[in-house]
């Protein structure tokens, strides 16, 4: 599902450049949950944002279901996001100033559905997780365990085939943390392919298979698929 | 993307911040309001001078002047400023005039006892009421038979008669002294229009028979000829061959002129001084507009600044650039349509009020409310473009990290 080939990013900083991904060669296959683990500013965040198509490879190439990323243009590369790839954040980064329900509403709404079919869709996705209660509800009348189901259900809005998690459980308590974790663990076995980022061994252990990254490199893979 | 979810969205946004939407489109509101107000003004003032003139003429009437009394220029050979007994003869003649008279008119001085006043002095035929469109009040207007008689009576206007006598009522039968000779006060005239001049140059007013006029003021220039025509005739072609006789008679093909042509002139000069006159003032008030759209940018450059983490938000979840370009477009253009609607009802209730609380008259047109709205939206649209621009070309990952 994802083959990427001896990625390289790097950001100019000041005289001399900055390498933040140095040679990333990484396969994931469907229905994978994979962690990827590593101390802050080891580039796991820009490689996930290289996976979830909102940043692209300095060099190096990445396909993605059979497609070349870098050949997309930006009106592909947004409906791919749209379609294909559902973002959890670590601080959710729900829209303050709509409803959960258009929140969930808004991946929908961008894929140009029917209004009655966007209501019903993100109702049912808030019912899953547990919010069928809340769904009128800003996300500053929430708690954070509540604003994260929020995010994950508009992650799931368009039925992607990949999703994407930066330290989902971040910026909740660690019982919250563990209900949140336990629904990716059950969207997992449904055959979502999860890909989550995490610097906490116990998040970790959820998935299936653990990458650790450190500057920039891959320096462990294990539990992998077929491997 | 569908509008209306697209619509709600700019809503939200806007009512997120409504004191700054509020400041925000008030110069676009200003400027809408002051264009509509002040065209109204415009277009009002404008009628009201075109009915004092149209009201000059009066409908089974056909005014003829000496052309170098409306149209004067250089002394010339042969011109001609005061109609003689044979012009009014050869104006009698014609098949379909009913009568002639004349009307002449200028300044003395009315005294009664210790008082005097500077007054116009108007001579005329026993329906100079109807010429100079005043009603006698009280008393009785001057008769055919005080013009034959050359009879020393007079009519005397409102302001006049409470300057020399105190009342109305006083007035008549007292005898003033005009120009040194005695005239008796038979009427009291009001004005039955509204005279816009009279508002500028006082209303005091003396009208006397016009042969009795002539009588005290035989220096005075007769300087209008009153042809009453029969009904049914054709004004405007009788009025051309009075004129062709009186200029034979006068060896002047420039002598005389009939005012209905006179006055239509009048009327387009007017039109177009005001016209002129709005449009410059309109121009003015249009630069509020431009001030206001500047506004406009610069509140929706901030907006772009502020919700950088919104717009990388919506590009994670799919967004294209077009779908945030027409966002934030359709927010500038949401600011300044609310202004220009909030504008439109406050420059038509301005105009109405300036109509309820002064004398000035006012005309709201339907022209000016749809520039002001074409404008607002056009303001909308060209000063959102360079910010929801700018939000549509951040990259999504930058507007995501950006805290």
């Amino acid at each position: 599902m994802i083959r990427l080939r001896n990625v390289c990013k790097s950001y100019p900083s000041g005289d001399t450049e900055l390498r933040v991904l140095k040679e990333v060669s990484l396969d994931v296959s469907e229905g994978e949950f994979v962690s990827i683990m590593g101390p802050s500013g080891s580039g796991k965040s820009t490689l996930m944002h290289i996976i979830g198509c909102l940043d692209v490879p300095t060099s190096g190439s990445y396909q993605f279901r059979n497609q070349h990323v870098g050949e997309l243009s930006p009106v592909e590369l947004a409906r791919l996001r749209n379609q294909e790839i559902g973002f959890v954040f670590q601080n959710f980064h729900l829209l303050p100033r709509m409803s959960a329900l258009r929140n969930v509403e808004l991946p929908l709404v961008y894929a140009g559905e029917r209004k009655d079919v966007r209501r019903a869709r993100a109702m049912r996705l808030l019912s899953e997780v547990g919010l069928a209660d809340r769904m009128h509800h800003l996300p500053n009348e929430l708690s954070g365990g509540q604003k994260q189901r929020v995010a994950i259900a508009r992650a799931l809005a368009n039925q992607p085939s990949l999703l994407l998690a930066d330290e989902p459980t971040g910026a909740l308590d660690t019982a919250t943390g563990k209900d949140i974790m336990t629904l990716f663990q059950k969207l997992n076995e449904n055959g979502m392919t999860i890909i989550l980022i995490t610097h906490d061994p116990h998040v970790a252990s959820y998935a299936t298979r653990v990458i650790r990254i450190v500057d920039g490199q891959i320096v462990d893979d294990q539990g992998r698929a077929g491997a | 993307m569908n509008i209306g979810e697209m619509l709600a969205s700019a809503w939200d946004s806007l009512s997120a911040n409504k004191l700054r939407a509020f400041l925000t489109m008030l110069g676009i509101l200003i400027g809408v309001a002051s264009i509509i107000a002040i065209v109204a003004i415009g277009q009002g003032g404008k009628s009201a001078i075109i009915d004092v003139i149209e009201s000059q003429r009066a409908q089974q009437t056909v005014e003829i002047l000496p052309k170098e009394v409306v149209q004067p220029g250089l002394p010339q050979p042969g011109q001609v400023l005061s109609f003689s007994d044979e012009d009014f003869f050869i104006a009698r003649q014609f098949h379909g005039v009913a009568d002639v008279s004349y009307t002449l008119s200028g300044q003395g001085n009315v005294a009664f006892r210790d008082k005097a006043v500077n007054t116009s002095i108007e001579g005329g035929p026993n329906d100079l009421n109807d010429l100079a469109n005043f009603d006698v009040v009280t008393g009785r207007m001057f008769t055919s038979i005080d013009v034959l008689a050359h009879r020393r009576v007079g009519v005397v206007s409102h302001s006049l008669a409470q300057k020399l006598f105190g009342n109305d009522a006083s007035a008549i039968g007292q005898v003033v002294k005009v120009g040194g000779q005695p005239v008796q006060v038979v009427g009291v005239a009001v004005s039955n229009q509204f005279n816009l001049l009279a508002t500028f140059f006082g209303s005091d007013y003396l009208y006397m028979p016009a042969t009795t006029c002539k009588d005290l003021f035989p220096w005075w220039n007769i300087s209008e000829m009153d042809v009453l025509v029969t009904p049914g005739t054709d004004k405007a072609d009788l009025a051309r061959r009075i004129v062709t006789a009186l200029n034979i008679h006068a060896h002047n093909a420039d002598a005389f002129i009939d005012s209905s042509g006179f006055l239509v002139g009048i009327e387009k000069t007017v039109g177009t001084v005001t016209s002129i006159l709005t449009l410059v003032i309109g121009a003015v008030a249009g630069i509020a507009l431009i001030v206001g759209g500047v506004g406009v940018m610069n509140i929706m450059l901030v907006s772009v600044t502020e919700r950088t983490e919104e717009i990388g938000i919506r590009m994670s979840l799919g967004a294209t650039r077009a779908a945030i370009l027409v966002q934030f477009l359709l927010e500038s253009v949401m600011i300044t349509v609310m202004g220009g609607a909030i504008g439109i009802l406050l420059g038509i209730s301005a105009s109405w009020l300036i109509h309820w609380f002064t004398p000035l008259p006012s005309v709201v047109s339907w022209q000016a409310v749809v520039i002001g709205f074409f404008f607002s939206v056009v303001i909308g649209v060209l000063c959102g473009l360079y910010p929801a621009n700018k939000a549509s070309k951040l990259n999504p990952i930058d507007a995501l990290r950006y805290e």
